[in-house]
């Protein structure tokens, strides 16, 4: 197992650096978080998986020459030929296609999100891997040291210092709480403010946690993030339990856009930016 | 009444060590409750726990109360908002209403479930009233379009791109409550379901005598039939609008119902309710005391699912009543072909010249057309790959469901009816939570696994049962529901890898390696040839067990072989396509249609068939909606079942 991944990303390593003697290769992307990062590294995929929800995401823009692949979990291998890439961005989480991605292109594939384990130093860390994959090595170092700067001037403008709890509204009754394996819990930290979701997660999130629960917070600020259900929404407007939780009396809600909650470094600058944003309201 | 006795007080246990754990009695809220002046443990109390309880005895009583008007109308004990499609296409409304229009669901769910419920049971009524509404062929074309409902809604999901999180909740079935408002609509629901159901008691109970003599004595059969049904798939689908899939207790409660001994059409039709509403109460008390106790907190739907399939087996042996084995009247006049040889040639070359015409043609982002002459090196061996794989997937499913048709003598018999793609899918499941990333082999290995282990399970129930087909029947649905209640169960966590699952439910064929397409292309083979080597067997084996055992048949052994080949040709498909593709049921369907009767061109040609459909179905899954590739599974049930459905109605003509 191990091996054979090793085999692979040595495979794609050793591949990469012939085609980057000629200059940065094309790139086609499966991953977002990948897509996100080679962005910000100034070198957007040629083509990506889901284009049209990305854009609804993206933190950065995506050119309008972008190809789509079609689904993440099932890319079109025929349009990935089409948009003959030199290199593959991939990650652990589609692993089961990377043999049929390698017979294409070779495949720059991490495992970002890995249950249990913070992403975002993983991320962060992907930047200079990357960078040195594409041959534009010396392209990390400024893309993080501005990012550092923004994460410490967003920390410096927070006046309030009560803990954020991170959650998506699923419907009326259930919602997903983002924990300390998240990518927005990573970057709460940052901004120096704490999670109070200290139980587990699933997989960065844990859900659904129905809305009782959120009594056990009631000195936190609710941040919800992403759009609500115009159903859910209605139910809220009415519902004793949500109007009845502490917060939502003394109006300590937040809302923010919906986010890419599975990005690279860009999301998370993204999300404290709006999250320092909207604390800044009253 | 003892045992019902006992389940009420153990219900009434639990839910009371879950309130009592939230909130001392002492600290319980007065009366007239007012959120505003109340703590959040009160709030809690009064608003959460409280309604959860009266929706669980609730929701519970109405799907008992429909489960139980479905099987006396229908006469089936097979029926309920499951088995006849309601629930899913209350879900697929729901679902769609999401993704394309969630202002309509502003205005509260019932609505557009209830429209969807009506939109896939009346063609299924429509259909079953055509023959006369024989059981079994309601309950195929029930499952059929429920199937498909399903699968649409499947491939919304995954085309939106990113997960839905009230639809996966939707889907597990949640009790929680957070005021009083699902409550008071099942109150009002149900009391006004029962009293309908008093006045239909009467009617019910002379239909339960026969058509004939319903007829003889004067009464109104349609009206009847579409009033009671109406009423019905109301109850359910309000149901699903408030709390979601509840599996299995409207089969389940009027089964329980009988087994305590309810006679009389109105001992059944009051007993039912209360089965069903103990049921679901007693599924949700012990969820609420398992996390009273800190431990997990599972949908309560997923978990009545698990219960029920067990159910059903402890039952079968109890059941008087069974599907009758003469089913399907109409079967006997199958017009046999004159040439079969003919109709094989036919069939054979429709696959070729299929598969030639989708290997060089497509769509690509210019358009349609021919595939460029530069673009050949790297395009065909990639829709070579895809096109064996679905072809030999498809040629597998059909032949073990040729297999399992002949070997049970049921025309409904099918792997995806067996529950065998449902252990398949568990196996699935099972690799992507064991391995942290896992690949290829491992799916496939947990896969098969998974298949054959359900087979197993199958064949050692119904062998013990002397393989009577009407049991082996029930055995395949109750390990069926217990799959796709663990999957439910797994979406509705929510966890990001149920994504992976979720993908592979819908099943492509975009993500087979050639070593694997041409290794389920000798599977196909090593299949068709061991189906032609037992044609013999398969032409006695239907003729019962008295008849193949005077010609010298060692039954044991043929068919202990003949389930293990099906079952592993069926593991080995499901790893592609998906367990929800129902090829296997059609193909076998479609040849007898096309007159292939004799076991040997019925092997042969049901075998092709699958592999047309399923080359006819890659191709749809290719092109449709490029780059996006569509579920294959979904592609092949919509280009079989419209055919499956004329077959089924045109037999009552014959």
């Amino acid at each position: 197992m191990v091996t054979r991944r090793a085999l692979l990303a040595a495979m794609a390593a050793g591949w990469a650096r012939p085609v980057l003697g000629a200059g940065a290769p094309r790139i086609a992307a499966i991953d977002w978080a990948m897509a996100e990062t080679a962005m910000a590294l100034g070198h957007p995929p040629q083509a990506l998986a889901e284009l049209v929800a990305f854009r609804r995401v993206a933190p950065l823009p995506p050119p309008g020459s972008t190809a789509d692949l079609g689904l993440r979990g099932a890319p079109n291998l025929e349009a990935l030929s089409l948009s003959a890439p030199g290199l593959i961005l991939s990650s652990s989480y589609y692993a089961f296609a990377e043999p049929q991605l390698a017979r294409i292109a070779p495949v720059f594939s991490r495992a970002l999100y890995v249950p249990g384990e913070p992403p975002l130093p993983k991320v962060t860390e992907l930047l200079a891997e990357l960078a040195a994959a594409l041959g534009i090595p010396e392209a990390a170092a400024p893309v993080l040291a501005s990012a550092e700067a923004e994460f410490a001037a967003l920390a410096g403008r927070v006046q309030d210092r009560r803990p954020c709890l991170l959650l998506e509204i699923g419907d009326a009754r259930h919602v997903r709480i983002f924990g300390h394996d998240s990518l927005y819990g990573g970057a709460l930290e940052k901004l120096g403010l704490e999670n109070p979701w200290a139980e587990g997660t699933r997989f960065a999130f844990y859900a659904p946690v129905p809305i009782e629960r959120l009594a056990a917070f009631p000195e936190a600020r609710l941040i919800l993030i992403g759009e609500v259900p115009p159903q859910a929404q209605r139910a809220l407007d009415r519902g004793a339990l949500w109007n009845g939780l502490l917060p939502v009396r003394r109006g300590n809600v937040r809302r923010l856009p919906g986010i890419n909650a599975f990005g690279g470094l860009p999301s998370a600058l993204r999300f404290a930016r709006e999250l320092v944003a909207a604390l800044e309201t009253t | 009444m003892r045992p019902i006795l006992a389940a009420a007080l153990l219900a009434l246990a639990l839910w009371a060590f879950a309130a009592l754990t939230a909130l001392p009695f002492a600290a319980w809220p007065a009366l007239p409750w007012r959120a505003e002046g109340m703590e959040t443990g009160q709030i809690l109390l009064a608003f959460g726990l409280m309604p959860r309880g009266a929706v669980a005895l609730l929701a519970g009583a109405c799907l008992g109360l429909a489960g139980a008007l479905m099987q006396a109308v229908l006469r089936n004990p097979l029926a309920d908002p499951t088995t006849l499609g309601t629930a899913s296409g209350a879900q697929l409304a729901l679902v769609a209403a999401t993704i394309f229009a969630p202002g309509w669901l502003a205005g509260g769910a019932l609505p557009v479930a209830l429209a969807g419920a009506a939109a896939v049971t009346l063609p299924v009524l429509a259909l079953g009233a055509r023959r006369g509404f024989a059981p079994v062929t309601v309950t195929i074309a029930g499952m059929l379009a429920g199937m498909l409902c399903s699968a649409v809604a499947t491939a919304l999901t995954l085309a939106q791109g990113h997960y839905l999180l009230s639809l996966v909740i939707w889907n597990g079935g949640s009790l929680t409550q957070q005021d009083w408002s699902g409550a008071a609509h099942l109150a009002l629901a149900l009391a006004a379901g029962l009293a309908l159901a008093a006045l239909l008691a009467r009617p019910l109970m002379v239909l339960s005598l026969g058509t004939e003599g319903a007829r003889g004595l004067g009464l109104g059969l349609a009206p009847l039939r579409m009033g009671t049904l109406l009423l019905a798939v109301c109850l359910s689908a309000l149901v699903s609008a408030e709390v979601g899939l509840v599996g299995f207790v409207g089969l389940a409660a009027p089964a329980i119902a009988r087994s305590l001994g309810a006679r009389t059409m109105r001992q059944r039709l009051l007993l039912a309710p209360l089965a069903g509403a103990l049921l679901l109460s007693l599924a949700d008390g012990a969820l609420l005391a398992i996390a009273a106790m800190e431990g997990p907190s599972l949908p309560t739907g997923a978990l009545t699912g698990l219960i029920g399939g067990p159910l059903l087996l402890w039952l079968l042996p109890r059941m008087t009543t069974h599907v009758p084995q003469r089913a399907e009247a109409g079967d006997g006049l199958a017009r046999r072909a004159r040439r079969p040889a003919r109709v094989l040639a036919v069939l054979a070359a429709l696959v070729l010249a299929l598969s030639a015409l989708t290997l060089f043609g497509g769509r690509g982002p210019e358009g349609w057309g021919w595939i460029a002459p530069e673009l050949r090196e790297t395009f065909l061996p990639l829709r070579a790959t895809a096109i064996l794989a679905a072809l030999s997937a498809g040629a597998l499913l059909a032949g073990s469901g040729a297999l399992l048709q002949r070997l049970t003598a049921n025309p409904m018999a099918a792997p995806e009816v067996l529950g065998v793609t449902g252990g398949a899918a568990l196996g699935y499941a099972a690799a992507v939570f064991l391995f942290p990333a896992p690949g290829p082999l491992e799916l496939a290995l947990c896969t098969a696994a998974g298949g054959a282990l359900a087979l197993a399970a199958l064949s050692a129930h119904a062998l013990r049962a002397d393989l009577a087909p009407a049991r082996l029947l029930l055995a395949g649905l109750a390990i069926g529901a217990l799959a796709s209640a663990v999957l439910g169960a797994i979406m509705a966590s929510d966890d990001r890898r149920a994504w992976v699952i979720l993908g592979w439910l819908a099943g492509s064929a975009t993500n087979v390696t050639p070593a694997g397409a041409a290794a389920l292309a000798a599977l196909a083979l090593a299949l068709l040839a061991a189906l032609l080597a037992a044609a013999r067997w398969l032409e006695i084996l239907p003729l019962g067990p008295a008849t193949a055992r005077a010609l010298g048949l060692p039954m044991a052994q043929a068919r202990l072989a003949l389930i293990l080949l099906a079952g592993l040709a069926t593991g080995a498909a499901t790893l592609l396509v998906g367990p929800v593709s129902f090829v296997g049921l059609m193909a076998p369907q479609i040849a007898r249609s096309l007159g292939l009767t004799r076991a040997l061109p019925f092997v042969a040609g049901t075998w092709l068939i699958g592999a047309l459909l399923m080359v006819l179905a890659a191709f749809g899954a290719r092109t449709a909606t490029f780059p996006y590739d569509l579920p294959l599974g979904l592609v092949a049930t919509l280009v079989g079942a419209p055919w499956l459905f004329l077959t089924l109605m045109k037999r009552t003509a014959a």
